[in-house]
């Protein structure tokens, strides 16, 4: 395992790209502009894609540079100018029917990190990888995650949906690449790939809502319609 | 012992005198920010000489609690920079009185004197404005206490001095996200107490007012000890800010003369520094209403929350 041999500089930036990306996912939850929520999720990707080239880097992995600028180029570029292009044909600008206010969800978002944390210490240890470097990876690795489903239960817009699992997705590719660093290259251009099916599934969803239901919030869809 | 005695003097002295200069200094950069003239850097001092040579008009509706609550604020304002480094960075006679937590108490008390002043004398706009205050400090003690507990767990003790040792010996817990985080939670509350938050007005209309609103039926000398005490509010947690948290440089080690003046004039450098911040916050940001206060609270919360997850993973 790399984590349980890094030398101080490297892991005092691996925690520091980490808990960025942690921050930068409660912009996501704290805010109620969607545009937000994509820079937001641009520069995290941009910051992950640091993060595997450092990893590469220090762990000479070489294959983690190729990942590193597929990372920039799908998440930190392609996916944000996708769902912006939507965003503005659509013309919604902002989350309508908030279930909770950002200041409450940024609270349950606080209890999150506390649970992740718990969670973490539990782990690292039966593991047998008590670093603090784990830890911290774990942690941001579950509040992430905690973070995305929190944004797709709460949230209503469709846009937020898809922001909600590329967060998730997010979550899971950062602790990945700190913990399991040089997995298979097959399986990490299949997650890459993975998400841009979802987004352009959902992009066609919620062409679909609009023509249908005419607004893209999910709302609407409660009926079960045969 | 008396050069102690002597500094403490100078301590509580320089809070004093030095508080209308930041009110002023910001004040007067908030309009040149906006390319207006502005007031001179000196107008809170001639604010305050003017007021205390006025005449006092007493509501008749109102108690002791009107007489009691300027003189209990002023007080309490000047017993908080005995507990506080504001010139030295070793305890004086007297600084064991009281940790963070005690002068957190202090500074508290004279707010809950002003609130209960405006409600005595039973006009509409005391009312409104002492319950918005509450409402504020509700919101603000838990996360105040939260930071309060980080710094405890960061330094390993709840003393000012000690922290402020720590910061300078040591540059790796200095730029920890523990402290980062602490700062930015403190920040944060240091705009609510401040009155610099976007939801505070700086143009004096009674509907918008929050904190002013409750000194609206004072006049005269204890207008004065009152705007004299927000002041060093203003002053004293601007001089926590800075010598406990961010900048812990720049205080006198032996006590000297030469040192304690060399300690008042980095003090006053640092306070414009941290007064340029302010004024950057209130211009850049436009004013919302008043029922977004929860927002920035909330991200305090979770930046203190954070802070102390840190420290657990350090």
């Amino acid at each position: 395992m790399l984590a349980a041999h890094l030398d101080p500089l490297a892991a005092s930036i691996f925690s520091l790209i980490t808990i960025a990306s942690m921050l930068l996912s409660f912009v996501m939850l704290g805010s109620r502009w969607l545009k937000d929520y994509m820079y937001a999720f641009g520069i995290q990707s941009w910051l992950i894609a640091l993060l595997s080239a450092l990893v590469g880097y220090y762990g000479h992995y070489p294959e983690l540079y190729l990942i590193a600028i597929l990372t920039v180029l799908f998440r930190g570029l392609l996916l944000p100018y996708l769902v912006l292009r939507i965003l503005r044909r659509l013309h919604v600008g902002r989350e309508l029917h908030l279930v909770l206010q950002p200041s409450t969800s940024l609270i349950v978002g606080a209890i999150c990190v506390i649970f992740s944390l718990v969670l973490a210490f539990r782990i690292s240890t039966a593991i047998g990888f008590p670093e603090n470097i784990v830890v911290l990876a774990l942690t941001v690795m579950f509040t992430m995650k905690l973070v995305g489903f929190l944004i797709l239960s709460i949230r209503h817009e469709a846009v937020s949906h898809i922001l909600g699992l590329m967060l998730l997705e997010n979550g899971i590719f950062l602790g990945s690449q700190i913990l399991i660093p040089g997995m298979p290259i097959l399986i990490e251009l299949v997650v890459l790939f993975d998400l841009l099916v979802a987004v352009a599934c959902f992009g066609v969803l919620i062409r679909y809502l609009m023509a249908r239901v005419g607004s893209t919030s999910s709302l609407e869809l409660k009926r079960l319609i045969g | 012992m008396l050069c102690d005695v002597l500094a403490q003097i100078a301590q509580v002295l320089a809070v004093m005198l030095l508080a209308p200069l930041i009110q002023g200094f910001i004040l007067r950069y908030e309009e040149r920010v906006q390319r207006s003239q502005g007031p001179s850097i000196l107008q809170p001092y001639r604010d305050l000489w003017k007021l205390f040579h006025k005449q006092l008009v007493i509501p008749e509706t109102s108690s002791w609690i009107f007489w009691a609550a300027p003189v209990v604020a002023f007080t309490s304002m000047l017993t908080v920079p005995l507990l506080i480094p504001v010139l030295t960075n070793y305890p004086l006679p007297l600084s064991n009185m009281g940790d963070i937590l005690g002068g957190g108490l202090i500074l508290t008390v004279g707010t809950f004197f002003i609130n209960l002043a405006a409600l005595d004398s039973g006009s509409a706009y005391g009312g409104v404005g002492s319950s918005r205050q509450v409402m504020l400090s509700i919101l603000v003690e838990p996360t105040l206490i939260l930071v309060f507990v980080g710094i405890t767990l960061m330094a390993k003790s709840m003393l000012p001095f000690v922290v402020n040792h720590l910061l300078v010996a040591n540059n790796a817990v200095f730029w920890s996200p523990t402290h980062l985080f602490l700062v930015l939670a403190f920040f944060i509350l240091l705009l609510v107490e401040t009155d610099k938050l976007p939801i505070h007005s700086s143009t004096h209309i009674e509907v918008y007012m929050i904190g002013e609103a409750r000194i609206l039926e004072y006049s005269g000398p204890l207008l004065g000890l009152l705007k004299w005490a927000s002041m060093m509010k203003q002053f004293i947690l601007y001089v926590i800010f800075c010598n406990v948290l961010i900048l812990p440089w720049g205080l006198s080690i032996h006590g000297t003369v030469l040192g304690i003046s060399g300690a008042v004039i980095a003090l006053v450098i640092k306070l414009f520094l941290v007064g340029m911040i302010m004024v950057a916050v209130q211009t850049s940001q436009s004013r919302l209403r008043f029922y977004r206060y929860q927002e920035p609270l909330a991200a305090s919360f979770l930046l203190a929350i954070l802070a102390i997850i840190a420290n657990q993973i350090r």
